[in-house]
């Protein structure tokens, strides 16, 4: 710090101020026009019940809405072919871009509360995602699940599967099952597994998907043109301004940084021109707006760009990592073990 | 400020280590504690700005600035941080420099407005 500046106090006056609160304000703004420019939410619904989708009533409702849904995502060829029902093609591509993170999502519930449910429980619901079927079986179910007329066949089925996953035979537990099995067989091989390949197929058909590409391009522009024109702004009115100091001594490697536009070597390096007062509102002013707005504001720029790099990555890949982990989960039943719980606690009450 | 959320107890008995805290009520109690982290960073730098600290002397206020706040958290747990946090060091460092950038930002733009011109 050699000697000090003498800065007038109008560049405080009309500078400094007016830059913070205009960059405040302007995320303010951007906040709520993000909000606006949200797009409607129809298909979140649809997202947001496919979740837990309702279980259908019928038998035929039973075999064609999660074929459609769920495997539907894997196999449309094979739907197409088979069942030549075009007109569900469209649901199919609608869903696909939301489906394997939901999937995953459902999967990892069922990791995180694997113990409060029972063994057995807990084993049909981990082959309803990671189920993996031998050719033969495949083969099979397929025209079975074509086929399925009776009841009896479906018990017979139920039974088999039931002796291969070591299930209890007992019809009783098999009914109390019938659903989720109905399920596994539906889906032919489990949620998460990905047959070899489609995989390029699926990430294909997730990026042409016009409602998310274009989402992905109105948060975009709602973040683009308000920083393109607040830079102009700056650049125009304050362009040559030395406007604030910062009190700690830097490098000189900050130079380009802090006194971005002008172009003066003499200067201390603590002093920060106008526009790179404008770069430092930019980036430091996320905590402010996270308080004033909310955890929901939009202008946290780094998240958005994980999503974006998100978006780019294999949803195969994940869909797999998801089946290998719940895989391993090693389960083992909690309820046992409250009676113990419950007397520790009470004991410390009483004690 | 700090955690008025009530979380479910976690037992930290030796019978059994399963984890049966609530996740919505953890995150919002994270949530208050970066809330809080946030809203003290920003006026701890206003405060460093009007005393006028300048190089380390500031640096060492935001520490003890967030020590405070630490200590602030963990006294409105009623000390027992097990109950509303999975871990002590959640609680004692979560967020620690990720209010740093606010924190320069406005004692930068307090030390200005008061100081230098």
């Amino acid at each position: 710090m050699a000697e000090d500046l003498v800065l007038d106090r109008a560049i405080r006056d009309w500078v400094l101020i007016p830059l913070s609160v205009v960059m405040v304000l302007i995320g303010v703004l951007r906040y709520f026009v993000s909000k606006l420019m949200r797009s409607s939410q129809v298909p979140d619904a649809k997202i947001i019940r496919e979740g837990h989708v309702p279980l259908p009533l019928t038998l035929s409702l039973l075999i064609v809405y999660p074929i459609h849904l769920y495997s539907g995502y894997y196999h449309c060829t094979w739907i197409l072919t088979h069942s030549s029902s075009f007109f569900f093609f469209g649901c199919v591509c609608a869903f696909c871009s939301s489906l394997p993170r939901q999937v995953i999502l459902r999967a990892r519930n069922l990791r995180g509360a694997a113990n409060f449910i029972p063994p057995k429980s807990f084993r049909a619901r981990r082959l309803y995602f990671s189920n993996e079927l031998v050719l033969e079986e495949c083969l099979h179910l397929r025209e079975g699940v074509l086929v399925l007329q009776s009841r009896s066949w479906l018990v017979g089925l139920s039974l088999k599967l039931g002796t291969l996953a070591n299930m209890g035979s007992e019809l009783a537990d098999m009914r109390a099952m019938g659903l989720v099995w109905l399920w596994s067989l539906v889906s032919e091989n489990g949620l998460l597994h990905v047959p070899k390949g489609q995989a390029q197929n699926a990430q294909a058909q997730m990026f042409s998907d016009p409602n998310m590409a274009m989402d992905m391009m109105k948060k975009n522009l709602s973040m683009i043109i308000p920083q393109t024109l607040t830079f102009a702004w700056v650049n125009f009115f304050f362009s040559g301004f030395v406007a604030a100091k910062i009190p700690f001594p830097l490098t000189q490697r900050f130079r380009s940084m802090l006194q971005n536009g002008i172009d003066l070597s003499t200067v201390d390096v603590s002093y920060v021109s106008s526009r790179s007062w404008y770069f430092l509102n930019l980036f430091g002013l996320r905590g402010l707006f996270s308080l004033i707005l909310g955890e929901e504001n939009a202008t946290d720029d780094t998240q958005r760009m994980m999503q974006m790099s998100g978006f780019g990555m294999d949803p195969t890949k994940s869909l797999g990592a998801e089946k290998d982990s719940l895989d391993i989960v090693q389960h083992e039943w909690a309820l046992p073990k409250f009676e113990q719980r419950a007397e520790a606690v009470l004991r410390k009450l009483t004690a | 400020m700090a955690g008025h959320n009530e979380s479910e107890k976690k037992q930290s008995d030796s019978t059994n280590d399963l984890q049966t805290f609530n996740g919505d009520n953890l995150q919002s109690n994270m949530k208050v504690i970066y809330y809080s982290r946030t809203f003290l960073s920003i006026i701890g730098g206003v405060m460093a700005g009007i005393l006028g600290f300048t190089g380390l002397t500031g640096f060492i206020f935001y520490f003890l600035i967030m020590a405070i706040t630490s200590v602030g958290l963990i006294a409105k747990a009623k000390f027992s941080v097990d109950s509303y946090f999975d871990s002590w060091n959640r609680v004692a460092f979560d967020g620690f420099l990720g209010g740093l950038m606010s924190f320069v930002l406005f004692w930068t733009f307090a030390y200005d407005i008061v100081h230098i011109f």
